[in-house]
């Protein structure tokens, strides 16, 4: 198995409610600490034998300060020497899929060949950021996709006659190293998105799940990649979760105990949130899909569900085991979540020391 | 717009032709499965005179044994051009047609102002042959045949005849004496290439930029071999742009402002 550290560069600070996020209290020194923070647990996680290290893009609230996660990509490719920097990424319905080819093969030339793409759909919220139909969701993402690897493959300048996109010549430089294109990852929650996944031959992530609906998940995605002569490895599968993990059991609860809730930024908008459900945005699975991105429960509740990992280094493995015997997931991508700086330092730590060469060890 | 059947004797043949609209002349020649005009051919007749020619040994035609090679058809059909009294035309077709299309401009660079190929079968893959079997032949021509109306069967004996005489006179799938002159063609070409296109790939498009000096190709999204059918405005609305600019068409001319 491999491991990940993810950061969405979360804001420290105080914010008000609702989103999008009002900037009334915002403060710059906040934000430029959540950057130095998120920065050296960064280059710590690359010096401690991470595989990954990741990035997002979220708008408009202080859950994430990545609206843009290629320049912080960007940025970690002068800081990360050994690990590959993945994109998980940029919410492609939204932006431009020519630019986005041509941002990936920036970073993997600069890098050369250690980015990884992720191609997301992006959270409902962020239909409202650039203004982009929900309803097109799906049919934007489908065409940017296959627009994204001819942009990447194609040696000849070409035009595209798409149903969202139409560019009449394209020929990106720099060309991406890793050929015949990085390794595209994709969100795979809902049944579309793993069927559209198997038929393309692209990996899947999960991430804002759970254990029990990953597993069906990546189940369908097999299927369905069976079906297309295909066989998933773990290796194309992601998931995506949060971590706290002390030296004891003990520890690690205590450190959990008196936890802020949580707030989830991307429903704190009713109203925004009922107008993209009368979308197709959840597909035909739409209420386990809406569901899904519900508030968070007990933290016990969450260590059952596989939403976080908890505890001393030898129960957070039976955890992860869980996660790779039901899931097939062999890319765990890992928020380390405690708020306090020590306490999420320490935890990366001994992640790197105790764990990470035994998660190397697992098929 | 309602198309005209007439027919025109030209080069001892008596040639079925399908005419619509005003402006300037745009020959259309058909795929290997005979004349069938869809929507892009009425968008198209609203701005152009449209001439969709039936080759001969196509359709109720008598079976065609003596042409003998594409650019011999390009001759005959020339004439056929000629003699309705077009002097400037440009020249469009698919498949079949589109191989057509493309020696029609090369012989007659004085003529033709520019040439739009789809799916062109000009260069093929090694050994990629459609087949003949009809439910099957359906499911390579379209990417979602489930998403087209219902077609009446064809009559088989019309396609073993039209196939027939496509094959026997269509040429090697890398034809050296037309590559040859591709090379000195003058005409702007354009090539529209449906993305799930299995007998001409989107790969193949590279081929056209190598060999031809002035052109372009463009890639028609979620269409396979016949995506004049599947995506008759996406078709209409490159075709129409190459056709009225040329080489400009790659500037976009569109407004980008939403509200005055």
């Amino acid at each position: 198995m491999k491991a990940a550290l993810f950061s969405p560069v979360a804001y420290h600070g105080n914010a008000s409610p609702g989103w999008p996020v009002p900037a009334d209290v915002y403060s710059q020194e906040s934000a430029a600490h959540s950057f130095s923070t998120a920065l050296d647990r960064f280059r710590l996680g690359d010096e401690l034998g991470f595989d990954w290290v990741t990035v997002a893009e979220h708008h408009f609230s202080p859950f994430s300060l990545t609206p843009n996660p290629m320049l912080l990509a960007g940025a970690l490719t002068q800081v990360v020497k050994k690990a590959k920097i993945a994109v998980l990424g940029p919410t492609l319905p939204m932006l431009n899929p020519v630019r986005v080819a041509e941002e990936f093969s920036m970073l993997d030339t600069i890098t050369g060949g250690r980015v990884i793409a992720g191609l997301m759909r992006g959270t409902p919220n962020e239909y409202v950021t650039y203004n982009v139909n929900p309803e097109e969701s799906r049919s934007r993402f489908q065409e940017g996709l296959q627009l994204l690897r001819m942009v990447w493959t194609e040696p000849q300048p070409f035009g595209w006659q798409g149903r969202h996109y139409e560019f009449r010549a394209i020929s990106v430089w720099p060309r991406p190293v890793q050929k015949p294109h990085p390794p595209i990852y994709m969100s795979g929650s809902s049944p579309e998105s793993g069927e559209f996944a198997a038929k393309n031959h692209v990996g899947l992530g999960f991430a804002v799940t759970t254990l029990g609906l990953a597993t069906k998940a990546a189940a369908h995605y097999r299927q369905h990649a069976e079906a297309a002569g295909w066989k998933p490895t773990p290796d194309d599968v992601i998931y995506r979760c949060a971590i706290h993990v002390a030296d004891t059991d003990e520890q690690a609860q205590a450190d959990m105990a008196n936890m802020p809730p949580q707030r989830r930024f991307s429903i704190s908008n009713p109203a925004l949130e009922q107008a993209v459900a009368g979308t197709s945005y959840y597909g035909r699975d739409f209420e386990a899909q809406r569901g899904r991105v519900g508030r968070p429960g007990a933290i016990k509740d969450a260590v059952e569900n596989g939403q976080i990992l908890l505890g001393s280094p030898d129960t957070v493995m039976k955890q992860i085991k869980r996660i790779r015997d039901d899931i097939g997931a062999g890319i765990l991508d890992l928020i380390f979540m405690h708020p306090e700086d020590a306490k999420a330092r320490r935890a990366i730590e001994i992640f790197g020391a105790k764990m990470l060469p035994r998660l190397h060890e697992m098929e | 717009m309602a198309f005209q059947e007439k027919f025109v004797e030209a080069d001892g043949f008596r040639i079925r032709y399908l005419e619509a609209g005003n402006g300037d002349p745009l020959i259309w020649f058909h795929g290997g499965g005979g004349l069938q005009l869809n929507k892009m051919h009425d968008l198209l007749a609203e701005k152009h005179r449209v001439v969709g020619f039936e080759c001969p040994g196509f359709g109720e035609s008598p079976v065609n044994e003596r042409t003998k090679s594409m650019a011999e058809l390009a001759g005959t059909m020339g004439k056929a051009i000629a003699t309705l009294g077009i002097d400037k035309f440009s020249v469009s077709g698919i498949s079949f047609g589109g191989k057509l299309a493309l020696w029609t401009a090369i012989l007659n660079p004085d003529k033709v102002t520019a040439a739009v190929l789809f799916a062109p079968a000009a260069i093929r893959p090694e050994n990629t042959r459609p087949p003949m079997d009809p439910a099957q032949l359906r499911n390579m021509l379209y990417a979602h045949p489930e998403r087209l109306p219902p077609m009446p069967p064809p009559n088989p004996e019309l396609i073993k005849k039209s196939i027939g005489f496509a094959l026997r006179i269509i040429g090697p799938d890398r034809d050296a004496e037309l590559e040859a002159r591709m090379k000195e063609c003058k005409v702007p070409v354009l090539v529209l290439l449906g993305t799930e296109d299995r007998l001409i790939p989107t790969t193949i498009g590279r081929h056209y930029r190598e060999l031809l000096p002035d052109s372009h190709v463009v890639m028609v999204y979620d269409a396979a071999h016949a995506l004049d059918v599947e995506r008759p405005e996406a078709c209409f609305a490159v075709a129409d742009d190459f056709l009225a600019r040329q080489d400009k068409f790659v500037v976009s001319n569109e407004r980008g402002v939403i509200f005055p």
